[in-house]
């Protein structure tokens, strides 16, 4: 038999999602025999993680709250790769963006909440822009990798947070723990609760409101503008640019400005709506999973929404099989890793056809 | 008058004796790549000591036979033959096995290893390297045929001619029996070539059979034995080389058709200069890229700039096209200075550029046509910050019906179209600019003749609205469209003289060369 | 400082420069054949719970380095079958690799953390460890780092003395030479990217069995991604890749040193170094590519290109 491997000619439609749930459910698999490895029950552990992901109303509900800081973060990394940046450094804006709403709160605490949220949003999405503008600084004067330069910011910035919760920031009535004090009402993003009722929906809070306004921003710019067109061709390749005359320059720093702000945005709604002070566990990996949002979406922003609800329900989940089984939160990772890496391989089915032909008997191998 | 090919051998008596097996016999070979037939029912036979031409256009199938001799592809069907036993290559190393060697158009050399590295690559002869001993090897090899080249150098350092002696080396290395050359000439300068002639003909006198892939006429009378035409997939006709009576000749062989190309060529009044060129010079690490180039251009000419691939072209042509700023002395576009003028950035009425590589930059192979054109012309299609899609849509449409871009949708993206479809979409579109001052780079490289003949009236005609700037390696093409040529060598104008001063033209070889005595 | 001090500063240096070693040599092979492969920090942390648990199982350190090595290899080998069969994006496999392998190590690992393993010890070595500064420094170190001094010259020798180290450079620079060359760029590429998850597998082994000889979670700590940029540093070769290594072991150590002797400076900051470093790291190596003297600093010619199928 021989395997044949051409080219497609076009996507198939229906295909895609062929693919997607084939990998999906690979990956699944994988996962299942994880379970097993370290001795715990595979399908009834799924079984919890479904169940606790979408079995009721509530944790749906907690799935769309942790949807928020990931679709901000994914929408940031996808403008960055769409030009072929490989921006890995959300995580690190996120805790830019938590640091410089906490400084707005405890700096100007005084301030009514229509202007000191604001402020927080304005200095939040400036730090994390200038943590997303260092990579691509050195990249443009120097060319320095801008993979591993974003990336060991992720590491500086988290401990820049740290420093700071432990340190100067630190509230002295919190006997010893590491967190600031709780930020003023005027700091804190309000819930919805007061004009949804008391239901469930009003655990929701108003950031809400920042994915619409954020994905509509991201599709009208990159459909829409010309600086937007400009950015998807510069995705096709520097030399690309420069004969088109592309801003390359200029857009690489929008990007990864525009990048870090969303994740800086993202890091302050998570500081001031879901925990209302700053302490170190307000870093648990959104940025990282906004990359595999952004990819498995393949950078458009409708399905960035979708996977971004998708792996936060997953998240949800896991809490849940925590909870129920003694399974370690790790098993998160294991499981959004998996999907990523056969998702990837399944991508191949995209592009190319594979068919097995039999060799016909005159080839038959002298 | 295509005539049996062992007949012939029967007739001529210079070829030996008559017995001799071929080396080499494709029977009936055929090969598809989804709907296109690469090869239809090719039978040849390639013998020993001779030298076979494989003559045809871009397109007629040359590369994709090769490339199933070196064990690339395997036929749909028929079969190979070496030395008289039925043979199914599955890699190249099978095929190198049975003795069958291929110097690619593209050197398959890798920049950043030695000679001596790269000849015993894949055949090193044991698992532990000497590196002095591998050099020892290969120069032994180098001075048995006469092949002058130092086994130490970088790959990457050496010009094109020394390089293609390493891809010869390797093959000689390899013993292989059947040398197959892909289009050898075409990075080397007359001089190099007929060095190469030289090497070929005592490889041939050694015994190896030597296959010479080419679409360039003169080159194939000058030195094959035999020659073969290859059109649309087929073999069209097999002869003896002193059958053919002249270049025209081969020309209606080749083509199928008595006039080879046409173009109308119409004298249009010059205008006004339109790039003028002072004393430019450009450095790098490794020594001038330019040196001191200068001339003019008018409205309504075109100059040609001729000269082996490498001698300053691109540095020229990036310069002019605003990639890289003079290093020192002026150029003006259109009257302005270069600062001036690329700080304007106008998108119409000015310069466009048709580069080289169409496919990799002139156009994103993953984007549509409409997005391919908006490439270049975006400034056009927009109100402030707004881009006007559906405008640029049917004017992409316009584009595509007025030069017949296959396939005639603008939702097609780039990487689906021909190299002559992508070719002729970035002309419309450049012409759409309403050029004052066009480059245009290896504009037919690649292409058919149909769509030469639909790009050289192209330039024709820009010439009523510009001045016209082609950089080409093909002298022909130069001779036929230009009004003045100009020779360019290691960055330097060898010459600067008008097509029709015919005394200058005879002389562009040398001066290609850096001979400008 | 007193010599002891300075003494001891540097023996902590080549211990905490050991796993980068390895891991950096790892990357450069698997680079030198045209995988970039982001998944450094996965194979470690894997490898590092892999060493660990067989150790911890069967009492014999060496069958826990194996295991390690083999733990990076097969991880690898993941990265190797998504982008080389599948044609994946080199960069984001990596990463996913890196979120797969760092969970895995964490999955597996939570229930023995705080448990104690035997691992490599130190011995001196006869008559070597001897010498004024260089014994001490070197010499008294365990089996691994002893290990780690050959490696560089193995990782040479492989790859500018024999004909399989030929194929892997000729696979990472143009894979069609090789190819036309009758060698499998493919089968080389993949050979390239487990050998380089091998040996980021002893680095990541390394870090359980020989330097805390106690299992903790995210043992790694990023030296994957270290290791990373010190390939760009090294310039692919392994020479420059131990200066590299034992630089960022000297900043580890004397980190860690600070930290111990209770200074006022807020760990936070010190541990802030290494990262701080890498990036530093990284303009400097990038200086230099850009200067005259940058000739064959260049990454692999085909770096991060997957080999398309024909036809």
């Amino acid at each position: 038999m021989i395997l044949i491997v051409s080219k497609r000619e076009a996507l198939p439609g229906r295909g895609v999602l062929v693919v997607y749930l084939g990998a999906l459910a690979l990956a699944l698999g994988l996962c299942a025999g994880m379970l097993l490895l370290a001795g715990k029950p595979a399908l009834g552990g799924l079984a919890v993680l479904f169940q606790g992901a979408f079995g009721q109303a509530h944790s749906l509900l907690d799935a769309l709250l942790k949807a928020i800081p990931i679709f901000l973060c994914s929408l940031g990394v996808a403008l960055c790769f769409r030009m072929q940046i490989w921006n890995i450094g959300a995580e690190g804006q996120f805790a830019l963006g938590a640091v410089g709403a906490t400084w707005a709160a405890l700096s100007f605490g005084g301030l009514p909440g229509a202007l000191l949220l604001p402020l927080m949003f304005l200095s939040a999405m400036a730090l994390g822009a200038l943590w997303g503008l260092i990579p691509a600084v050195l990249r443009l004067r120097l060319g320095v990798n801008e993979i591993i330069s974003s990336l060991m910011l992720n590491y500086v910035g988290i401990l820049v947070l740290e420093y700071l919760v432990f340190g100067i920031w630190k509230d002295p009535a919190s006997f010893g723990f590491p967190m600031t004090s709780e930020f003023p009402a005027g700091a804190q993003i309000g819930r919805m609760g007061a004009s949804l009722g008391t239901g469930l929906l009003g655990k929701l809070h108003w950031g809400l409101l920042a994915c619409p306004l954020a994905g509509l921003a991201y599709s009208v710019f990159l459909g829409r503008t010309r600086l937007g067109f400009e950015l998807a061709a510069c995705g096709e390749g520097e030399r690309v640019a420069r004969y088109a005359r592309l801003p390359y320059g200029f857009l690489v720093l929008l990007v990864m400005g525009l990048g870090g702000a969303l994740s800086g945005l993202a890091g302050c709604i998570e500081t001031s709506a879901t925990l209302g002070r700053l302490q170190p566990t307000v870093m648990v990996g959104y940025g990282y999973t906004a990359i595999v949002v952004a990819w498995l979406a393949r950078l458009k922003p409708w399905p960035i929404a979708f996977t971004a609800f998708l792996l936060a329900a997953l998240r949800v989940g896991v809490e849940a099989m925590q909870l129920e089984l003694q399974i370690p939160a790790a098993f998160g990772q294991i499981m959004e890793g998996a999907i990523l890496l056969c998702v990837l391989a399944g991508q191949f089915f995209l592009t190319y056809s594979v068919r097995l032909r039999r060799p016909a008997p005159s080839e038959a191998p002298s | 008058m295509a005539v049996q090919h062992q007949q012939h051998l029967q007739h001529d008596p210079d070829t030996g004796p008559v017995d001799v097996l071929p080396l080499v016999r494709l029977a009936g070979v055929t090969k598809r790549f989804g709907q296109v037939l690469a090869n239809d029912g090719i039978s040849l036979s390639i013998m020993p000591g001779r030298i076979k031409a494989l003559l045809g256009e871009n397109g007629a199938g040359k590369s994709t036979l090769m490339a199933m001799l070196a064990g690339r592809f395997q036929p749909d069907e028929g079969h190979i033959e070496v030395a008289g036993g039925r043979v199914r290559f599955d890699s190249s190393r099978q095929a190198i096995a049975a003795g069958i060697g291929m110097v690619y158009q593209h050197f398959m050399l890798v920049e950043d290893m030695s000679v001596a590295e790269n000849v015993l690559l894949g055949q090193e002869g044991g698992f532990f390297l000497n590196p002095a001993r591998m050099r020892a090897v290969v120069g032994e090899l180098a001075g048995r045929f006469g092949l002058g080249i130092d086994p130490a150098a970088r790959v990457g350092d050496l010009s094109m001619g020394e390089r293609q002696r390493v891809e010869i080396l390797k093959l000689l290395h390899r013993k292989s029996r059947v040398l197959i050359f892909d289009e050898p000439t075409a990075v080397l300068t007359p001089g190099e070539t007929e060095a190469l002639f030289d090497a070929l003909r005592s490889m041939s006198a050694q015994g190896k059979a030597i296959v010479f892939i080419s679409h360039k006429l003169e080159e194939v009378l000058s030195v094959a034995d035999e020659i073969a035409v290859l059109r649309r997939g087929r073999v069209e006709g097999e002869f003896l080389a002193s059958e053919v009576s002249s270049p025209a000749d081969l020309a209606r062989r080749m083509v199928g058709r008595d006039v080879l190309l046409d173009v109308r060529r119409e004298a249009v009044e010059h205008g006004p200069v339109v790039l003028s060129v002072r004393d430019l010079s450009m450095r790098s690490v490794g020594g001038a890229l330019l040196d001191n180039v200068g001339f003019d251009l008018r409205q309504g000419e075109i100059l040609a700039v001729v000269g082996v691939g490498g001698n300053g072209q691109q540095p020229l042509v990036e310069t002019l096209c605003g990639l890289t700023p003079p290093e020192s002395g002026q150029v003006e576009l259109l009257g302005e200075s270069w600062s001036r003028f690329y700080a304007g950035n106008r998108w119409k009425g000015a310069l466009a550029w048709i580069p080289e590589d169409r496919a990799g930059l002139a156009t994103c192979r993953g984007l549509n046509l409409t997005d391919n054109l908006l490439l270049t012309t975006r400034q056009g299609f927009a109100h402030g910050q707004w881009l006007e899609r559906g405008r640029a849509t049917s004017t992409t449409g316009d584009i595509v019906r007025e030069h017949n871009v296959q396939p005639g949708h603008v939702e097609a993206q780039a990487w689906q179209l021909s190299g002559g479809n992508l070719q002729k979409f970035v002309l419309g579109r450049e012409m759409f600019r309403e050029p004052r001052l066009l480059v245009a780079e290896q504009p037919t490289q690649g292409l058919d003749v149909a769509a030469t003949e639909a790009v050289w009236q192209r330039l024709l005609d820009a010439r009523k609205t510009a001045g016209v700037l082609l950089v080409t390696g093909d002298l022909s093409e130069a001779l036929l469209l230009s009004d003045r040529i100009l020779v360019m060598y290691r960055g330097r104008v060898m010459g600067l003289f008008p097509a029709s001063d015919a005394v200058q033209v005879e002389r562009i070889g040398a001066l290609m060369a850096g001979l400008s005595g | 400082m007193s010599p002891e001090l300075v003494v001891a500063l540097l023996a902590a240096t080549v211990q905490a420069g050991t796993p980068i070693l390895f891991a950096t040599l790892g990357e450069i092979i698997s680079e030198r054949a045209g995988v970039l492969n982001l998944g450094v920090e996965g194979c470690m942390a894997l490898a590092s719970f892999a060493g660990f648990l067989v150790c911890h199982q069967t009492g014999s350190a060496w069958l826990g380095l194996a295991a390690g090595g083999c733990a990076g290899a097969l991880l690898a080998g993941l990265h190797g079958l998504v982008c080389q069969v599948f044609l994946g994006n080199q960069v984001v496999s990596g990463l996913a690799l890196t979120i797969f392998g760092v969970g895995l190590c964490n999955f597996l690992g939570t229930p023995y953390v705080g448990q104690a393993t035997v691992g490599f010890q130190q011995f001196a070595v006869p008559a070597l460890s001897e010498l004024p500064l260089l014994g001490a420094v070197f010499f008294r170190q365990d089996a691994l780092v002893y290990l780690s001094y050959l490696t560089p010259v193995a990782v040479w020798f492989l790859l500018w003395r024999t004909s399989l180290g030929l194929g892997l450079r000729a696979a990472g620079e143009m894979p069609a030479a090789a190819a036309a060359a009758g060698l499998n760029p493919l089968r080389l590429r993949f050979l390239g990217v487990l050998l380089g998850g091998f040996l980021c597998g002893l680095g990541g082994a390394y870090l359980s069995l020989a330097h805390t000889h106690l299992w903790t979670t995210s043992l790694s700590g990023g030296r994957g991604w270290v290791a990373v940029a010190l390939v760009i540093f090294a310039f692919w070769r392994p020479g420059r890749a131990v200066a590299g290594a034992y630089l960022f072991g000297g900043i580890m150590a004397f980190q860690l040193r600070l930290q111990a002797s209770g200074t006022n400076v807020p760990s936070s900051l010190l541990l802030m170094l290494p990262y701080v470093l890498t990036v530093l790291v990284l303009v400097l190596s990038a200086a230099r590519a850009r200067s005259a003297h940058g000739r064959g600093s260049a990454a692999p010619a085909a770096l991060g290109v997957n080999i398309e199928p024909e036809g």
